[in-house]
C-alpha cells in the first residue's frame, strides 16, 4: 500500500502502526491530530456511543466502520463540535472541544453524508458563504471549483447538479479552510464510479499533504484501499481497531481455491492457509488436469463479521 | 469575527428570499393589492342614510321639520308620488326606504284623528332601520301637530365613557389602514418561517454550526432579517398610504415592535414546519389569531376580552389610535409597553424554539 509523506517532515513514513515501528495515532515525532477519549452519548435510555477512544495522527488516514445504527454519526457529531459528549473528551490539535469549540471547527473540514447546500445559490454562491463563515475572503474560489472538476459549472445553481456534482462541490466546501483535519461521513456513498473515484483521489491528496482524515464508510473496498488505520464500531462500541493488513491476517482466514478438470467434470478445492496447507496444496497441483489456483485473503466485512457476528449492512 | 458570520447568513437569507419566486411573487402581489384596495376605499366618512318621503301636498312642511333629522344621519329626499317612492325604494339606488304618509295626513294628526303612515324597506333593510324610521314617523307626527303627547318626557343625560369618538367618524380607508399594515407585517411571517424551516429540512444549518458560527449568530441572522423584510414592507405601504402624515415618529417604533412580534412567531413556525405544507400549517396558526384584533377595529365598541389578550391587540389598537384618530405618545404609550412586551415573548419564544430544534437535527 502507498503510504503518505508527512507534512513538514519531508520524509515518507510508513503508515501509523502498519509495522509497528510507530505508535498508532501518531506521526513519528508524537504528533496527534485528533484524540477522543472514552467518548460517550446516550438519547435517553438509548446509549449511541459507549467510551469510544481513539487517536488520529497528521496525514493519517483512519476508516471508522459499522452498520447503520452504530453510533458513528452520534461520534462524528461530537468530534465536529456539534453535540458535547456526556463523558470523555475531544482533543483536536492539542485543543481541547469543550474549550476552544470555533478555533477548532475553524481549522476542522467536513463533509456531511447528506448533500446539505443551498440549490438555489451557485456553487460558487454556495463556497463564498461558507468562506465568508470561516472569516476567510481570500480564497480561490475557481480554483477550488477547478480542483473538484467543477469549473465550467461553478455560476450553475445547484439545483441543476447531479449527485456526484453536488458531492464534490461539499468536498470543496470542506476544503475552503486549508483544514488540518477533514471529517468525512459516507463521502463517496451513492455516487458513481467515476465521481467517487474522484473523490478518492482528492482524499488521498489531502493526506498526503499532512491533513489527518477520518472516514466513515459502508464501502469495504474504499476503506480498506484509503485507510491507513480501520476502526469497527457498533453498538456504540469499538470492537477493533488496526490496519486493514494486520486485521485481516489476524482474524480473516486466507485461502487457495483450486480447479481441476476430473472425469470430465470441473471439482473444486478450497485450501486454508495454516499449518499442513503446503503439503495438500503440493498435491492439488501435482495432481492431473489443473485448471486454475486462486488465492484468497479475508476481506474487512469478514473481520467485522468475526467480530460482531453480524454483516456490515 | 463575530459579525462575520451575522452578516453572511443575512446576506445569503436575503439573496435567498429574492430569489424564491413564490414569496417574492405574493409579496409584491399583497403590496400591489393593498395599495390598490386602500385608494379605492372611499376616503370620506359613511355618508348619511337617504330615506325617500312622500307626503301630498305638505312636502316642504314635512323637509323642513325632518332638516334637523340629517345630523342624526338621514339625509331626506322628497317624492311627489307614492309610486316613484316604491320604485325608488325597490331599485335602492337613490334611498334606501321610504316614509309614505297619506293625504289628509297633517289634519288628521293635528286634529287626533287615527291615521297610517307606511314605512317602505327592503328585505335587505337592517332591522336598526326598521326601528328608526318608525320613530321618525312618530317624530314628524309631533312635528307637525305642534304639541308633544300628554306626558313629560324625562331630562336625558349623555354620558360618554372612555374617549368620545361621535363626531370622528372613520371614513372605510382610515378604519382599513391598520388591517392592511397588519397583514403586511403577518404575511413576512411566512417568508421568515420557510428561510428558517428550509435551513433545517436541508440541513444546512448543519453545515453552519460546523464552521466557527454559533446559534446566536444564526439566530441573530434570521431575527434581523426577518424583522427588517416585515418592517420595511409595512413602512412602504405605510408611505404609499400617506399614513406618515401625523405621528411618523411614533408609527415607525410601532411598526418595529410589530416586526419584531411577528418575526418571533415566525421563528416558531419555521422550526416547527419541516415543508412547505407544515409551514403554511404553522403560520396560519399564528396568523388567524394574530389578526382577529385588526378586524376587531372595523367595528365600534370595545374589542372583547379575548381580544385584548391576543399579542397583536396591542400593535392593531395602536395603530387605529395614532392614525385614525391621531393620538401621540402621550395616549398610547400603555398599549406601546404592552406591545413590546409580547415582542420580547415572541422573540424568545422563537428563538428558544429555534435553538431546541437547531440542536437536535
Amino acid at each position: 500500500m502507498a503510504r503518505r509523506a508527512v507534512r513538514g517532515q519531508g520524509q515518507v513514513a510508513c503508515a501509523w502502526g502498519c509495522g509497528g515501528v510507530h505508535t498508532a495515532g501518531m506521526s513519528p515525532d508524537g504528533e496527534v491530530a485528533l484524540r477522543a477519549s472514552g467518548l460517550r452519548y446516550a438519547y435517553g435510555d438509548r446509549v449511541a456511543v459507549d467510551g469510544v477512544s481513539f487517536k488520529l495522527a497528521p496525514g493519517e488516514v483512519l476508516g471508522l466502520l459499522g452498520p447503520n445504527g452504530a453510533g458513528k454519526s452520534t461520534t462524528i457529531k461530537m468530534l465536529i463540535g456539534l453535540l458535547p459528549p456526556q463523558a470523555g473528551s475531544i482533543e483536536v490539535l492539542g485543543m481541547a472541544m469543550s474549550q476552544h469549540r470555533s478555533a477548532i471547527q475553524a481549522r476542522l473540514g467536513v463533509v456531511f453524508e447528506e448533500k446539505n447546500l443551498y440549490p438555489t445559490l451557485s456553487g460558487r454562491e454556495n463556497l463564498a458563504f461558507f468562506a465568508r463563515l470561516f472569516g476567510r475572503r481570500d480564497v480561490d474560489l475557481d480554483g477550488l471549483l477547478d480542483r473538484v472538476g467543477l469549473a465550467t459549472r461553478g455560476r450553475d445553481r445547484v439545483s441543476g447538479y447531479s449527485k456526484g456534482m453536488r458531492q464534490r462541490l461539499t468536498v470543496a466546501r470542506a476544503l475552503l479552510n486549508r483544514p488540518d483535519v477533514l471529517v468525512l461521513d459516507e463521502p463517496t456513498d451513492g455516487l458513481d464510479p467515476v465521481s467517487a473515484r474522484s473523490i478518492r483521489g482528492l482524499i488521498r491528496e489531502e493526506a498526503e499533504r499532512g491533513v489527518a482524515v477520518l472516514l466513515t464508510t459502508h464501502d469495504m473496498y474504499e476503506a480498506d484501499g484509503l485507510s491507513d488505520r480501520v476502526a469497527f464500531i457498533d453498538q456504540g462500541r469499538i470492537l477493533a481497531l488496526d490496519t486493514p493488513e494486520r486485521l485481516k491476517l489476524r482474524h480473516g482466514q486466507r485461502t487457495v481455491r483450486v480447479r481441476r478438470q476430473v472425469d470430465g467434470a470441473v471439482e473444486e478445492s478450497v485450501v486454508t492457509l495454516d499449518g499442513d496447507a503446503g503439503d495438500r496444496l503440493r498435491e492439488l497441483v501435482a495432481a492431473e488436469g489443473l485448471l486454475t489456483i486462486h488465492t484468497e485473503e479475508a476481506t474487512l466485512e469478514d473481520v467485522f463479521v468475526a467480530f460482531a457476528g453480524r454483516r456490515l449492512e | 469575527m463575530a459579525s462575520h458570520p451575522v452578516t453572511a447568513i443575512i446576506a445569503k437569507d436575503l439573496r435567498l428570499f429574492l430569489r424564491d419566486r413564490f414569496y417574492a411573487f405574493i409579496t409584491l402581489l399583497g403590496l400591489g393589492f393593498y395599495v390598490l384596495v386602500f385608494w379605492l376605499l372611499p376616503a370620506a366618512a359613511e355618508p348619511a342614510i337617504p330615506i325617500g318621503l312622500h307626503l301630498p301636498g305638505g312636502e316642504d312642511l314635512l323637509a323642513e321639520a325632518l332638516a334637523e333629522e340629517a345630523d342624526q344621519g338621514l339625509e331626506v329626499v322628497v317624492f311627489t308620488s307614492r309610486s316613484d317612492l316604491e320604485a325608488a325604494v325597490l331599485a335602492g339606488d337613490e334611498v334606501l326606504a321610504g316614509l309614505d304618509f297619506p293625504a289628509g295626513f297633517l289634519p288628521a294628526v293635528a286634529s287626533g284623528r287615527p291615521t297610517t303612515a307606511r314605512v317602505l324597506l327592503t328585505g335587505e333593510a337592517p332591522a336598526a332601520l326598521h326601528d328608526a324610521l318608525s320613530a321618525v314617523v312618530v317624530e314628524v307626527a309631533v312635528a307637525v301637530a305642534g304639541q308633544d303627547p300628554p306626558v313629560t318626557f324625562p331630562e336625558v343625560e349623555e354620558l360618554v365613557l372612555g374617549v368620545d369618538r361621535a363626531d370622528q367618524v372613520l371614513s372605510w380607508r382610515e378604519q382599513l389602514r391598520p388591517l392592511l399594515l397588519l397583514i403586511v407585517l403577518l404575511v413576512e411571517m411566512f417568508a421568515l418561517a420557510s428561510l428558517v424551516a428550509t435551513e433545517i429540512a436541508q440541513r444546512t444549518i448543519t453545515a453552519i454550526l460546523a464552521t466557527p458560527a454559533r446559534v446566536r449568530d444564526v439566530l441573530a441572522a434570521k431575527t434581523l432579517l426577518g424583522t427588517a423584510l416585515a418592517f420595511s414592507q409595512a413602512v412602504l405601504l405605510a408611505a404609499v398610504t400617506a399614513t406618515f402624515t401625523r405621528q411618523a415618529a411614533l408609527l415607525l417604533v410601532v411598526l418595529l415592535l410589530g416586526a419584531v412580534l411577528v418575526t418571533g412567531f415566525g421563528l416558531v413556525a419555521g422550526s416547527l414546519g419541516q415543508d412547505f405544507i407544515a409551514i403554511v400549517f404553522w403560520s396560519m396558526v399564528f396568523f388567524v389569531p394574530l389578526v382577529i384584533p385588526a378586524f376587531a377595529m372595523l367595528f365600534p365598541g370595545t374589542p372583547a376580552l379575548w381580544i385584548r389578550a391576543l399579542p397583536t391587540y396591542g400593535l392593531a389598537e395602536t395603530l387605529v389610535r395614532v392614525t385614525g384618530y391621531g393620538e401621540g405618545w402621550a395616549e398610547v404609550w400603555p398599549l406601546l409597553a404592552l406591545l413590546a412586551a409580547w415582542g420580547v415573548a415572541a422573540f424568545l419564544l422563537g428563538a428558544g424554539v429555534l435553538g431546541r430544534r437547531v440542536v437536535r437535527v
